[in-house]
């Protein structure tokens, strides 16, 4: 592709002149201040770049006005394009139209700070609960959480009485579930014509509670977003601070935090992996995967102390170094891994039941991904080669060589054997990095003060690109912490996909998104 | 027949697993403790998808507000007796999510519980501890009566460094005001 980052930015300087500001080197390429233009800038930026989708949009709270930032990635750049809002009259225009993406961060923004979207048509509560106060926006400033009086709830959903369509309320409390999500499936026959989604059982205010503590102790409360991909959050959180700060992390440190991150992929995908088996009625492939998953999850007890939180980053490097003497019993489990990876590989490509189950099913075409703008495996799966790690190299993944996974069908199969493919590479990357690592420090000392400023951290997590947005304002807690999540992203993925399916196959299909709520929800 | 049940059901005990808000990271241990490493079938203690067939209720998480009102209904349709256990630092009390705006805090709050197993998250063995103090709580080795009746679990109620058993009163009313007094 011809456009790059320079392209984009000379396309809206030449096109808007002096009616947007572009902020260079801010909020990755660019910032642009779009004075109320942010549709005509976004239009401008999908004719430029067929592949324009939206990553998150950042409600921000300016004392008199309300601030909104929509974080905009193009094939090579990223950028923030800013508008304002007053906060008597917090309208804007809907974005949903340009970039279909849009519908879920709009949503978020709405529930959470009450900037409504003109043309947006869902409505109602998305991440609090449906008692919350009407006209309450927990993460304005102005708002005490404390003196907030919840309602009573409201009456239950009543289901209707037709007898050709059935609506199965799965959750919030479900075997099929282990988190607790609503989605109200509605099918004809066993066909399913709608899913609706409500999310936000798992919502626990995190970015809102991010701001009243300092930065040191929100490394370990960011951690706790996710059980599963702990070390990723972590990650995103210090790499935001760390630009702020601009601290360069010594190359030692870099080393270890790829090693943590690797290792949190390949749990993760074990798992995954596992639990699509468990979906489809095959436990022994359940069984098998979390037998195996055991020796990593005792590797990051060994690498960093800790059986599921790692807690290893931390602002300005690692906590804890690598001892010489663990490298052989990193390498040994990794190799005996690697060994019985073939055998799983054949039973994901050959098992005529898992092929029965996965091929052809819930297929995303790459044009749908990249209009929903869905991340990581789900997208690869469709043929849409993104990966953080390719694109927006951080720490050490810009000297390690590593295959990016790209499958065409966009099916359910396609989705896990990307993954299946990346523990492999994940393997191959820990390799590297063990027989590379320098030497010399694995932290600096930073100051516990981080100045005003205001920066973005990507991170290609397990699930697909970690988004954090991190705010300072000269003292020792932060201003605004944003998280976008990769499940976020990938949900409207599910929703396309499963209408039209059979019931039966519902189940394979979402998990192939590999869902992890308390992401979400935050 | 008491003691057949009693034995029936410390023999194996039927667990269901609910999330109130939590991070995932105790609910994988939860099902890691089913998988080939811990493996906790060779106690006879089986993960048991519907409440209503259900002895023991493990829950984790900070108990959101969307949850709370979920949580009762689960535990309302347990038949009697039941016994509940909470998972981690957050079903304790809440943990690093104590006074965020839509955290309860607590299983307590909502629904007596008997056995708090605190760590962020525990160890699988940690859990494993837990559930067979819990057995062996209700039926105790020597007396060969009923379980003693302690105080309600509210008061025993402080997470220490190893799990404690409380057996609460069945009866005991559950403390759903806890959620409107603006505590959060």
């Amino acid at each position: 592709m011809a456009n790059n980052e320079v392209d984009i930015v000379k396309v809206i300087e030449s096109k808007f002149g002096s009616k947007v500001q572009v902020q260079p080197g801010l909020l990755g390429t660019a910032a642009i201040n779009t004075n109320g233009l942010h549709r005509e800038v976004l239009k401008a930026m999908v004719e430029a770049d067929a592949k324009t989708g939206i990553t998150a949009i950042t409600g921000l709270d300016l004392g008199a006005n309300l601030g909104v930032i929509f974080h905009v990635h193009t094939e090579k750049g990223f950028f923030g394009l800013r508008a304002e809002v007053p906060k008597e009259k917090p309208r804007l225009q809907t974005i949903t139209d340009i970039i279909p993406g849009a519908l879920f961060h709009e949503l978020e923004v709405s529930d959470l700070f009450g900037i409504m979207f003109d043309g947006n048509e869902l409505k109602g509560h998305f991440l609090l609960s449906e008692n919350w106060p009407e006209g309450i926006f927990p993460l304005r400033k102005d708002v005490n959480p404390a003196e907030v009086k919840l309602g009573p709830s409201p009456p239950e959903e009543k289901i209707p009485e037709d007898k050709k369509i059935v609506k199965f309320i799965i959750g919030p409390q479900h075997p099929a579930l282990l988190e607790p999500e609503k989605f109200s499936v509605t099918v004809e026959g066993e066909v399913v014509t709608k899913v609706e989604p409500r999310i936000g059982y798992v919502h626990r205010g995190i970015e809102k509670s991010a701001e009243t503590r300092t930065y040191v102790q929100d490394v370990y409360l960011v951690e706790r977003v996710c059980g599963i991909c702990n070390a990723c959050h972590a990650h995103g959180f210090v790499g935001a601070v760390e630009k702020i700060l601009k601290t360069d992390v010594p190359p030692r440190a870099k080393y270890l935090r790829v090693i943590a991150l690797e290792l949190n992929r390949l749990h993760s995908h074990l798992l995954t992996l596992g639990h699509a088996g468990l979906e489809i009625g095959y436990e022994t492939l359940f069984q098998y995967f979390w037998r195996d998953r055991e020796p990593i999850m005792d590797l990051i007890e060994l690498t960093s102390g800790n059986r599921v939180y790692a807690s290893l980053m931390t602002i300005g490097g690692v906590r804890r170094d690598l001892k010489d003497t663990d490298i052989p019993k990193i390498k040994t489990t990794l190799s005996d891994l690697k060994k019985k990876l073939p055998f799983y590989r054949k039973v994901y490509t050959d098992e005529p039941s898992i092929r029965a189950r996965m091929q052809n099913e819930g297929v995303l075409a790459k044009e749908d991904a990249i209009k929903l703008c869905v991340v990581g495996p789900v997208a690869r799966g469709s043929g849409y080669d993104i990966d953080v790690r390719k694109d927006d190299p951080y720490e050490a993944y810009g000297e390690i060589p590593f295959k990016e996974i790209v499958y065409k069908t966009g099916d359910t199969w396609a989705r896990m054997n990307v993954r299946m493919d990346e523990l492999e590479e994940s393997i191959n990357i820990i390799e590297y990095a063990l027989d590379n690592m320098p030497k010399g420090p694995f932290r600096v000392d930073v100051p516990r003060y981080v100045p005003i400023g205001e920066a973005i951290h990507r991170v290609e997590a397990p699930r697909g690109e970690l988004f954090y947005y991190v705010k300072g304002n000269g003292s020792a807690s932060p201003e605004r912490v944003k998280i976008r999540t990769p499940t976020y992203a990938n949900i409207p993925a599910f929703l396309k996909t499963a209408i039209g399916e059979n019931i039966a196959d519902v189940p394979p299909n979402f998990v192939s998104l590999d869902p992890c709520f308390s992401c979400t929800d935050r | 027949m008491t003691n057949t049940i009693t034995w029936a059901r410390v023999k194996s005990p039927w667990v269901l697993h609910f999330n109130s808000g939590a991070c995932n990271g105790c609910d994988i241990e939860i099902v890691a403790l089913l998988t080939p490493k811990y493996d906790v079938e060779r106690f006879g203690i089986k993960l048991e998808p519907s409440p209503r067939h259900a002895d023991v209720l493990l829950v984790t998480g900070c108990v959101t507000q969307q949850c709370a009102e979920r949580l009762k209904r689960v535990y309302d349709q347990m038949p009697q007796p039941k016994f509940v256990v909470a998972i981690g630092a957050c079903a304790c009390s809440g943990g690093v999510f104590e006074g965020n705006y839509n955290v309860v805090g607590g299983v307590d709050k909502i629904i007596p519980v008997t056995a708090y197993i605190p760590g962020c998250p525990p160890r699988p063995e940690a859990i494993i501890d837990g559930a067979v103090k819990l057995l062996n709580a209700l039926n105790p080795p020597k007396p060969k009566k009923q379980p003693k009746k302690a105080e309600p679990a509210k008061e025993a109620a402080k997470p220490a460094a190893e799990p404690q058993i409380v057996v609460a009163q069945p009866e005991a009313k559950p403390v759903m005001e806890a959620k409107h007094d603006g505590k959060q």
